[in-house]
């Protein structure tokens, strides 16, 4: 049985329909791909899996439960089970990084600041960017800012983990260090939806991938599948012989 | 352009930012108050704009002792210049210009800094934590507005006063001894209280539309300069418009008193 089922998931902005028809189902413990065009709306799909975009039509089920008829006080409980990594870290800068990661502990836990202390320090060292402990993402190189917003996410222990393009713009170690990482993830049975337009990070760390084009998802096949027969949609997406 | 193009953009204001006065009034009396970001707002709109309303209201004094006294004293009413000055100041300019000074230096900082948020996905983030971005952004802003705009009112009554006191005495040779006086024997508890319960109404004009204007930027970075702008103008035509309601609503109350 699925984890998360996408059905009919409808939704435009401004007039211009950048979901038409979308079904998708997640199963438990596996690393589903995502990839598409520039603004072919993955950031507004992944949002919207923890209610922070409402869809116009269609249903996001999460245990069988229709999220998006929850209200903003019901969707705390998902957000807590699912955690969202966004593209450039969204680290909150009137905070240190120690802030940052003390920011959903404080929120949702009665841990004592010390507890806290070493579930940050024991993170940070985990994602190697425990010498930013006391900076400000600022202070911070892009790379290190999305490790930082990782470790932020990461820090309740989700049971899913919806990653919004998290190797984009990085260097080689960085976008192996996001990779293992992930995969790290995996291995505990967190469930993960990794968008990206990174074909050999996707190639790496999942086990299927799906191909929105046009408001629908043009295809989903297992990764195996793809790099085995060359001759289908997502290849010639990945080789850059389609839009 | 028709009549309808042009005041839709006014009601979705309107609408959207009832509805966030009305969703920060529900935190509040959910007990979702975070003390310390309370006070970080109170330092930010109090103790550091503090030095901008002196220096204006301070100098409102001073140029109205400077008008008054040229213009009365051709009908030899040079004496009425402290009744008349710290009347004005505390009934109508000392809250007005305080309101509006902090919306300047205030809501338009509060916009660009909560503009910047969202582009940057960071209101996403509070929201995908788990947390309530109208308890940690809105909510303290609100009341650090609430609670800094009345003191910083006293204050600029008082050097209101005093600024008109300085010139009355320096420039138009009136004794300070007398000026003292004069302005305590006039100002009444009513009189001063007309002025000073406004501010409370225009600390709501100037939080709320800075957070409204801020949480709905739209196009990225050009999006917060424009969001800034539109905080400082209508926060200002806010406070004058409603400065016009609650004289005369203060006005029927004191003749019914
Ligand atoms: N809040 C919004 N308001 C208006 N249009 C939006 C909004 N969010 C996304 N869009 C539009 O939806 C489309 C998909 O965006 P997005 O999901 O960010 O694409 P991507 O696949 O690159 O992540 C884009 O055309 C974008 O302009
Ligand atoms: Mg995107």
């Amino acid at each position: 049985m699925a984890l998360i089922e996408i059905k009919n998931f409808k939704k435009s902005f401004q007039g211009h329909d950048v979901h038409k028809d979308i079904n998708l189902s997640i199963f438990s413990g596996e690393c589903l791909g995502i990839i598409g065009g520039s603004g072919v709306g993955k950031s507004v799909l992944l949002k919207s899996l923890i209610g922070l975009i409402k869809p116009d039509d269609g249903q996001v089920l999460f245990k069988n439960q229709d999220i998006t008829k929850l209200n903003e006080d019901e969707l705390v409980e998902v957000r807590k089970k699912i955690a969202y990594v966004f593209q450039n870290g969204a680290l909150f800068d009137s905070l240190s990084v120690y802030e940052n990661l003390a920011y959903p502990l404080k929120e949702h836990t009665m841990m004592t600041e010390q507890d806290i202390y070493q579930k940050i320090y024991k993170t940070l060292d985990e994602f190697g960017v425990l010498n930013a402990i006391n900076k400000y993402p600022a202070e911070l190189s892009g790379g290190m800012q999305k490790r930082v917003g990782l470790a932020r996410s990461i820090i309740m222990d989700p049971e899913v983990i919806l990653y919004d393009e998290p190797t984009a713009g990085l260097d080689p170690y960085n976008t192996k260090i996001i990779q293992e990482t992930i995969i790290k993830l995996k291995n505990k049975n967190v469930t993960s939806i990794f968008v990206t337009h990174d074909m050999p990070s996707a190639f790496a760390v999942c086990d299927r991938i799906a191909f929105l084009n046009q408001g629908v998802v043009a295809a989903v096949s297992d990764v195996k599948e793809i790099t085995n027969n060359n001759d289908n949609e997502i290849s010639a997406f990945a080789k850059g012989l389609r839009p | 352009m028709n009549y309808f193009t042009m005041t839709y953009p006014f009601l979705i204001f309107l609408g959207g930012s009832t509805k966030l006065l009305y969703l920060s009034i529900k935190e509040f009396f959910k007990g979702k108050v975070e003390k310390d970001l309370v006070i970080e707002q109170v330092y930010q709109v109090g103790i550091k704009s503090l030095p901008v309303v002196l220096v204006t209201t301070g100098f409102i004094g001073m140029v109205m002792a400077l008008q008054f006294g040229i213009g009365l004293a051709k009908f030899g009413g040079k004496l009425y210049i402290p009744k008349i000055i710290s009347l004005s100041i505390v009934r109508e300019l000392g809250p007005v210009f305080a309101s509006i000074m902090i919306s300047a230096r205030v809501g338009s900082g509060m916009t660009s800094e909560i503009g910047s948020m969202r582009v940057t996905e960071q209101i996403d983030a509070i929201r995908a934590l788990g947390a309530s971005p109208i308890a940690k952004i809105v909510l303290p802003r609100v009341l650090g507005c609430f609670i800094a705009l009345p003191v910083l009112t006293a204050f600029a009554n008082t050097i209101g006063i005093l600024g008109g006191l300085l010139v009355g005495s320096n420039d138009l040779g009136l004794d300070p001894n007398y000026y003292f006086q004069k302005v305590l024997s006039t100002i009444n508890v009513a009189d001063y209280m007309s002025g000073f319960m406004k501010c409370f109404f225009f600390s709501f004009l100037v939080s709320v539309p800075a957070c409204y204007f801020g949480l709905n930027v739209k196009g990225g970075t050009k999006g917060v300069g424009i969001a800034t702008t539109k905080t400082v103008v209508t926060s200002c035509i806010a406070i004058l418009i409603g400065d016009y309601f609650l004289t005369k609503l203060f006005w029927v109350i004191e003749k019914w008193l």
